[in-house]
């Protein structure tokens, strides 16, 4: 540990705290700390305001660092959820799930549904990432796999077209906003359940930060260098997935924070380390979002705009700046 | 110090497996540096990977400090052989002291710190490898020969007892590679490594080598002196 990665962790930290606070009082509504003993402001705090924060923070931590494992182990900077298909996959097995429920299960309890959708969510996320391995393992050219991930999305993405065309008005109407992507629909009640995953799929990724400096020369050398890389590849796998898909269940799917943040953070702070790397990108994924988030609240009066406007905005102008420094992506 | 008993190598795919080289017997001794030459395709790059462990023998044996290689872990053969290969690598913010400190990997605790032992481990790799000076450069700055010195710099810091290079001229002008056999030479001798190195630079394999494995066409195969393996080459 070097000294300048505690700075950078403790001015990481300080920046997160601060634009969590923000968050939570500025918006269609501006909150101060006395308003809370109102008892409508207080309502708005806490039902409102307090979740979407901390979804917020957890979404683009989790994003990011999924991001940033996925570009690690295809070594390729282009990957992440969102631009290979995970976060489509995910979405589309969260509509099957969804109509499947409105069906036949209706009437199920709030915990077992959340349950239940976050599990699509996972196996449509795990399906499309083994997939876009075996593509990865196919060919060794960065922008083929990039290629490939996209088409997989729209492939997806027609069938859930299919879906939203055949479900009912309202179910369309929920879909499609789901699908901009957004962190204030969850309650207190999904933060339980997303806020421990996340925590303690984060502990468990920074004992992978060994086995991932090695893979960063290749698979051949990391094998060589003594690390078991089917073991790795199986590891990142299952934790991109979870997170993808647990955040695609309560958030949409959403756009572009796991592929920007891990490029920002390594043109930023110039590490190779993993470690820190991962550390870096978990923090800047958290102000990403909540930035992203805070804007959406304020640029429009009455509503928040979806946030995937705003995502997208900021991150498709990073992956063209990428395309042209072709230094980057290695090909 | 490492042994060739019978071995058949080549590749599994399922339930079948394709042979590309069979029953071959040599012996690699402390100190010497092993040429490996034959034609393109007919199995040197497939030798290489057997021995270093990355895919399995069909059939027969590599001993390995008296035991069968196959019976090591990744971690244990990571601390026996380390590897030069042709791959080219980059990106990722890596530095040449990046590099040169993966091959302390097989020593490092689960979070991959190096410790101060570590450290001078690599800027002493760094140094015998004449390339103290491009320690902080990145990887992708670096043309081809000191990308090579980088990869030796690496397996030097690995403190394995035997270094396995698969065509390290391959893309190296002339000095480049007299350089690199007076480096892999000064390895053998003064550090009593056992080098093995794959190429089609013969003159240089002739000049250098202690010993010459040759794999020829029809499947057999000569492990001689130099002097001998070069009456194959002058008809």
């Amino acid at each position: 540990m070097t000294n300048k990665f505690i700075l950078n962790i403790i001015l990481l930290l300080a920046a997160t705290v601060v634009l969590f606070f923000a968050n939570l009082f500025l918006g269609s509504v501006n909150l101060s700390f006395s308003d809370l003993h109102d008892s409508m402001a207080s309502v708005i705090f806490y039902q409102i305001r307090l979740p979407k924060s901390f979804t917020a923070v957890f979404a683009g931590a989790s994003l990011a660092l999924c991001g940033m494992l996925m570009q690690a182990l295809f070594r390729n900077p282009l990957a992440g959820p969102y631009v290979l298909g995970v976060s489509s996959g995910a979405s589309l097995f969260v509509a099957i799930a969804i109509i499947i429920m409105n069906n036949s299960l209706m009437g199920l309890n709030y915990f077992l549904g959340k349950t239940l959708i976050s599990m699509a969510s996972v196996a449509g996320a795990l399906l499309v990432t083994i997939l876009i391995l075996f593509v990865s393992k196919k060919t060794k050219n960065n922008i083929t796999v990039l290629l490939v991930g996209i088409m997989l999305s729209q492939i997806l993405g027609a069938f859930q077209g299919l879906i939203e065309f055949m479900a009912s008005p309202n179910t369309l109407k929920s879909f499609v906003v789901w699908g901009m992507g957004s962190v204030s629909g969850t309650g207190m009640n999904d933060v339980m359940i997303m806020v421990p995953v996340c925590l303690l799929v984060f502990l468990a990724c920074l004992f992978m930060a060994k086995p991932l400096n090695a893979i960063l020369l290749n698979e051949s050398y990391a094998q060589n260098l003594g690390i078991n890389v089917n073991q790795l590849r199986t590891t990142v796998i299952i934790i991109t997935a979870v997170l993808t898909g647990i955040i695609t269940a309560f958030c949409g799917p959403i756009a572009f924070v796991g592929l920007s943040v891990p490029i920002a953070c390594r043109l930023l702070f110039k590490t190779s380390d993993q470690l820190q790397q991962m550390v870096y990108c978990i923090f800047m994924g958290a102000i990403v979002l909540l930035v992203c988030d805070t804007l959406c609240q304020l640029l429009s009066n009455n509503f928040a705009l979806p946030i995937n406007t705003v995502t997208t905005l900021i991150g498709s102008p990073v992956v063209i700046y990428l395309l042209f420094r072709s230094k980057l992506i290695g090909q | 110090m490492i042994e060739l008993k019978n071995l058949h190598i080549g590749y599994k795919n399922g339930q079948i497996s394709t042979t590309v080289f069979s029953n071959l017997n040599a012996n690699f001794s402390k100190g010497e540096l092993i040429g490996l030459v034959g034609n393109n395709g007919v199995g040197k790059s497939t030798l290489l990977k057997t021995i270093f462990g990355s895919i399995k023998p069909i059939k027969g044996q590599i001993i390995l400090d008296n035991k069968n290689s196959s019976e090591f872990s990744f971690q244990e053969m990571a601390k026996r052989i380390s590897v030069v290969l042709t791959d080219k690598i980059g990106g990722f913010n890596l530095t040449a002291f990046d590099v040169v400190a993966s091959g302390r990997v097989p020593y490092l605790n689960a979070f991959g710190q190096l410790s101060e032992a570590d450290r001078s481990i690599i800027e002493n790799s760094l140094e015998q490898i004449g390339i103290s000076a491009l320690a902080s450069k990145l990887i992708d700055e670096l043309s081809d020969g000191q990308r090579q010195k980088v990869m030796i710099a690496k397996s030097l810091a690995q403190q394995t007892p035997v270094i396995v290079l698969d065509e390290p001229t391959a893309f190296l002008d002339h000095s480049s590679k007299l350089q690199l056999f007076k480096i892999i030479k000064q390895l053998c001798k003064e550090q009593n490594k056992t080098i093995i190195v794959s190429s089609h630079d013969l003159d240089m394999l002739f000049k250098n080598a202690d010993k010459i494995l040759y794999l020829k066409e029809e499947g057999a195969f000569e492990f001689e002196k130099p002097e001998l393996i070069k009456n194959y080459f002058t008809s």
